[in-house]
């Protein structure tokens, strides 16, 4: 079974967040939770000051802290890695919230969506906008990958910040760019061991 | 699961291939509908200048087809005031009872003065549309929008020498790229997807990016070095960048200044060239025998660079010797002291960026040996936008003219020159001239002859301007200070927002009060529209067709090698509710005013249609039917819509290497020597004489010079801070701020709706970082959130995008962050850059604490 992971090349993202929009799109998510999003850090002073931007999603980690911590085994991992949770059993607990130690879940507080007055015509994903209460984060676009399709955030990145793939099938771009690159994981320290990795 | 959902709907997902008029650019999108609703909007794969990507805007832009403030019937104001915050009292009506009220007026207006009509607005590829309007209607006063805001100086600068009108940088080959006062490559100008793919591969690939820019803009994020220079003064630097390449470090490209320009032309002492006796050529020195010799005689060996000469009894110089003395004085200290960067950085940048331009480089691609210079240099609005914005530009374009770099592999080019239907021209005096093609207005060489102006946007006083587009108010408020004998009466505006885009809302407010009606076509009621009598519901760009090519036959076509390729517009959905084209509806109120026939003859030379396509002139042609009849004239007979059903994008040929790489073909000289500006300073001296006004004749002169802005003035005012604007990604003008997914974006970024200084400017006020603070200039004022952040000129106050709406039905974008163009004053002859009719967008603030 293949594994999937992300690479992340910060020198190419500009932080113009069509990455943030196309998984608003892909998604439908609730106002004000993003799967994916471009954090800014500020550094030095001026004027050798500058910002960096880092998007960041789910790391879909190899060891996820968030799937044991869930009480009803709504958190699970799929076969090929992905990190997903399953509404339907989902309590909204916050345990797994509290254990993500990159903050990437949300609880939906309020379900409603852009335009939720039935007009809606947002049917272009598999997964329906998160009923309210849940846990929901970034599912590494599961539907699309399971037809062929790389996720959303990746397909539309004009720099080709983003590259998606299997770890460990032949040649994939994945394999062929983290042999050119030292590329990390976040808060490598949390032992999480994250899919999802970013080179300078 | 996928096809499953789709049809759980009950719908089948059909795409269709169009472009994307989110901004200018004309990006190949693809919207996906089911049952008529769209679900998504993605890039087209087979779109040449996007290649299947989308930015932040143009994937989000569709629910404005759905924000339930859109405008679905005309309506009628039921109250005669007009202001900021006064409610219109809107009232339905028909679109019989608009027409009732609207065609007399024109009627009335077009018997009494035709030009007592106004057409405005900001949407390129209906341009055509407009022009044959106007025209038909027998107006001169068509073209208002907030142009000259942005680019009226840079664009002159490519227009007299790279003949186009814009410019952009070879990606591939470049290795030092210096952006000045520009955001290219990071989805914020031209051709911005594979701009910002390129820019990103390059800079991946060790190529150097260099900003210079007040505010550490995503750009600036991205670069090697970030230079914050004060606002207005980039000319100031930039010459002196040009004096140490000169007269410093000898970096020029002799061969270039030789074959290429005019800096070999003999100039005497009141500044006009040397002319031959008998043929009236601009005379060169002639090394190999000592003697001059008409700049194009055969057997012209090899023409002086440098030097003074006596030629019959006079003492004459080249004009490069002229233009070298003169940058003398353009010291790094100097400009140290205006520019606040040091004179040690600016000598450094000089030095890296003239040698890495490999002056005397050459490569060969597919045969042809070609100049190489990796290094160059783009401008834009942040560094033109200035009181002497094209001597600014052409400062900064002229660090490219120096190395040589123009349109060659690796440098700085213009948007495609030579093209499968326009090539530029060489004059008398061996200077290129941009073909009208891409001019599309007015070329800036050879100079116009100055007169008294019959068009309010006062072009007649700017003759070797390509636009005078922003001067509008000028001309509105006071027509008859500027000679014009008739009144601005009636205003037709859509797609542009001059409340918000151009200066002080006040002021425009009282601009737009001149207008006895006011004809607003919109989506969404925003701050210009409120000030409408009649405002016509108008289409969503995916809901209508377009003139053929939607791109715009030049300007948004990738310069360099390629491909050329034609991109049509078509409709993806029905409007909602009685929304219409706006397009479509002017056809509407031809016909009505009985002026199809005119409007037709027009057009048909406007929208370059073959004589085999030819209109019935006597009939309305619906707009789809004028694309058909375009795209057969350009495309070939064979043309059917079928052709753009997979994708818009249409692919004629691969362009040769003469298109690809002008520079190393083209004959024609650019100028480093502004000599036609002589004559045109004595043609305009006559005639601003008989209007008695007041004129700034600086820059008429034939050396670049540096022409501070006005604010730049020493002021013990209070007024400490300059402002200064940069644009976002995520956000295009003052029209996207009412999408819900941009605003979240806008939201959660630690900038968007702020206004940031710098911590030694907020320790001075005792302000700190969150205060909601009153933005004060002389001529308006804003309220807004502070950051203060290291990221910011200590002498600026940074104000992001075009923000700030306060219209009542925008309740999405209302009065989210700050109104950087409220404070700025309407144009005035002191405000404007004479010679190309840029605004000066340089304003100082005082900036408080409100409690």
């Amino acid at each position: 079974m293949a594994k999937y992971g992300m690479i992340i090349d910060l020198q190419k993202c500009i932080g113009c967040n069509a990455c943030t929009v196309a998984c608003k799109v892909e998604h439908n998510t609730p106002n004000d939770i993003h799967y994916t999003q471009v954090l800014e850090h500020e550094s030095g002073t001026f004027p050798n000051s500058s910002r960096t931007f880092l998007p960041t999603l789910c790391n879909h980690c190899e060891n996820p802290p968030c799937v044991p911590v869930c009480p009803t085994r709504a958190s699970y991992v799929r076969d090929d890695g992905i990190v997903l949770i399953d509404h339907e059993r989902c309590i909204g607990c916050g345990a797994c919230i509290l254990a993500c130690p990159y903050d990437q879940r949300s609880r939906v507080e309020d379900e409603r969506t852009v335009f939720h007055d039935g007009l809606t015509a947002f049917i272009n994903n598999a997964n329906a906008a998160p009923p309210k209460g849940v846990a929901t984060k970034c599912d590494f676009c599961y539907h699309r990958v399971d037809r062929g399709d790389v996720p959303a955030c990746v397909e539309t990145c004009p720099t080709r910040a983003r590259i998606f793939g299997a770890w460990d099938e032949g040649e994939t771009p994945l394999r062929q760019f983290l042999a050119g690159h030292d590329a990390q994981g976040l808060l490598p320290e949390k032992g999480t061991e994250p899919n999802v990795l970013y080179i300078d | 699961m996928y096809s499953q959902k789709i049809q759980e709907k009950g719908g089948e997902l059909v795409s269709t291939p169009t472009v994307c008029l989110g901004c200018y650019n004309s990006c190949g999108v693809k919207v996906q509908t089911v049952s008529g609703k769209v679900v998504d909007v993605v890039g087209d794969k087979e779109a040449v200048n996007s290649r299947g990507y989308i930015c932040a805007k143009g994937r989000a832009r569709f629910l404005d087809l759905y924000d339930p403030t859109r405008v679905l019937y005309p309506l009628k104001r039921g109250n005669p005031e007009k202001g900021i915050g006064v409610d219109p009292q809107w009232r339905r009506i028909t679109w019989e009872e608009a027409f009732d009220i609207i065609i007399p007026r024109l009627k009335a207006v077009r018997e009494k003065d035709p030009r007592g009509l106004v057409i405005s607005h900001f949407d390129l590829p209906a341009y055509g549309i407009s022009k044959a309007f106007g025209e038909a209607f027998g107006t001169n006063n068509m073209t208002w929008n907030r142009a000259d805001y942005c680019g009226a100086a840079p664009h002159w600068c490519h227009l007299i020498t790279n003949a186009s009108f814009n410019g952009e940088l070879d990606f591939k080959e470049c290795k030092y790229m210096l952006l000045w006062g520009t955001q290219l490559g990071h989805l914020a100008e031209t051709i911005p997807l594979l701009s910002a793919d390129e820019m990103a591969e390059a800079r991946r690939h060790g190529a150097k990016l260099v900003v210079i820019d007040p505010f550490c803009t995503n750009t600036a994020a991205k670069a090697d070095e970030w230079i914050a220079i004060r606002p207005g003064t980039d000319g100031a630097m930039a010459l002196a960048m040009a004096n140490v390449m000169i007269n410093d470090l000898g970096l020029y490209d002799r061969g270039f200044l030789v074959r290429r320009t005019n800096a070999v032309y003999l100039v005497q002492a009141d500044g006009h060239y040397l002319r031959d006796g008998a043929t009236g050529k601009p005379l060169v020195w002639d090394r190999k025998d000592e003697t001059a010799k008409a700049f194009d005689a055969a057997g012209v060996g090899e023409p002086a660079l440098d030097g003074v000469f006596e030629v019959a009894g006079q003492t004459c110089r080249t004009a490069f010797e002229a233009l070298r003395e003169h940058l003398k004085q353009f010291t790094p200290e100097w400009a140290a002291e205006i520019t606040t960067v040091p004179a040690a950085v600016i000598r450094r940048l000089a030095a890296d960026y003239g040698t890495a331009a490999r002056i005397g480089a050459t490569v060969e691609i597919d045969g042809h040996t070609m100049p190489y210079r990796p290094a160059a240099v783009h401008f834009k609005r942040g560094s033109g936008a200035h009181k002497g914005g094209a001597f600014s530009s052409f400062a900064i374009h002229l660090l490219n003219i120096l190395v040589g770099n123009l349109d060659v592999p690796g440098g700085q080019r213009g948007v495609n020159p030579l093209g499968p239907f326009w090539q530029p021209d060489v004059d008398d005096d061996g200077m290129m001239v941009v073909a009208q093609h891409i001019a599309k207005y007015f070329k800036p060489y050879p100079a116009r002859k100055a007169a008294v102006p019959e068009s309010l946007d006062l072009h007649e006083l700017l003759p070797v301007s390509l636009f005078t587009r922003g001067l509008y108010p000028l001309g509105i408020d006071q027509p008859e200070k500027f000679g014009i004998p008739y009144k601005p009466e009636v205003l037709l505006i859509g797609r542009t927002n001059p409340m918000m885009n151009s200066h002080n809302a006040q002021a425009m407010a009282e601009t737009l009060k001149k207008f006895d009606l006011q004809v607003s076509f919109a989506t969404f009621i925003d701050e210009t529209a409120e000030f409408a009598d009649i405002v016509l519901p108008d289409a969503h760009d995916f809901e209508r067709w377009d003139l053929f090519p939607a791109n715009d036959p030049y300007a948004f076509i990738a310069p360099g090698p390629g491909q050329w390729y034609w991109h049509m517009r078509q409709p993806s959905l029905q409007g909602p509710g009685e929304t219409r084209p706006w397009t479509e509806v002017y056809i509407d109120i031809i016909e009505r005013l009985g002026l199809i026939e005119d409007f037709n003859r027009v057009g048909e030379t406007a929208w370059n249609i073959s004589e085999k396509h030819r209109l019935d002139r006597t009939k309305r042609h619906a707009i789809k039917d004028i694309a058909e009849r375009q795209a057969k004239t350009l495309i070939g007979d064979h043309f059917t819509f079928d052709d753009v059903s997979r994708t818009s994008c249409l692919i004629t040929r691969d362009k040769t290497m003469e298109e690809a790489y002008p520079g190393a073909f083209v004959t024609g000289r650019l100028p480093v020597y502004f000599e036609f500006l002589i004559d045109a300073r004595a043609d305009l001296e006559r005639v601003i004489a008989e209007l008695g006004i007041e004129w700034d004749f600086r820059p008429y002169q034939p050396l670049v010079t540096y022409i501070p802005c006005l604010e730049h003035e020493p002021a013990e005012d209070g007024f400490d801070l300059h402002i200064v604007n940069f644009k976002l990604p995520f956000q295009n003008q003052s029209v996207s701020q009412q999408n819900i997914w941009l605003d979240e974006i806008g939201r959660a970024n630690p900038y968007t709706y702020k206004v940031m200084m710098h911590p030694s400017a907020a320790k001075r006020k005792g302000l700190k970082d969150g205060d909601r603070v009153l933005v004060e200039s002389h001529y308006g004022k804003d309220e807004g959130t502070l950051k203060v952040t290291e990221i910011v000129h200590p002498d600026c106050l940074g104000i992001p995008g075009m923000l700030g709406h306060w219209a009542r039905n925008l309740h999405v974008a209302l009065r989210k962050g700050t109104s950087f163009n409220t404070l700025l004053p309407p144009p005035s002859i002191e405000r404007i850059d004479t010679l190309s009719g840029q605004i000066d967008t340089c304003a100082r603030v005082r900036v408080t604490r409100i409690r």
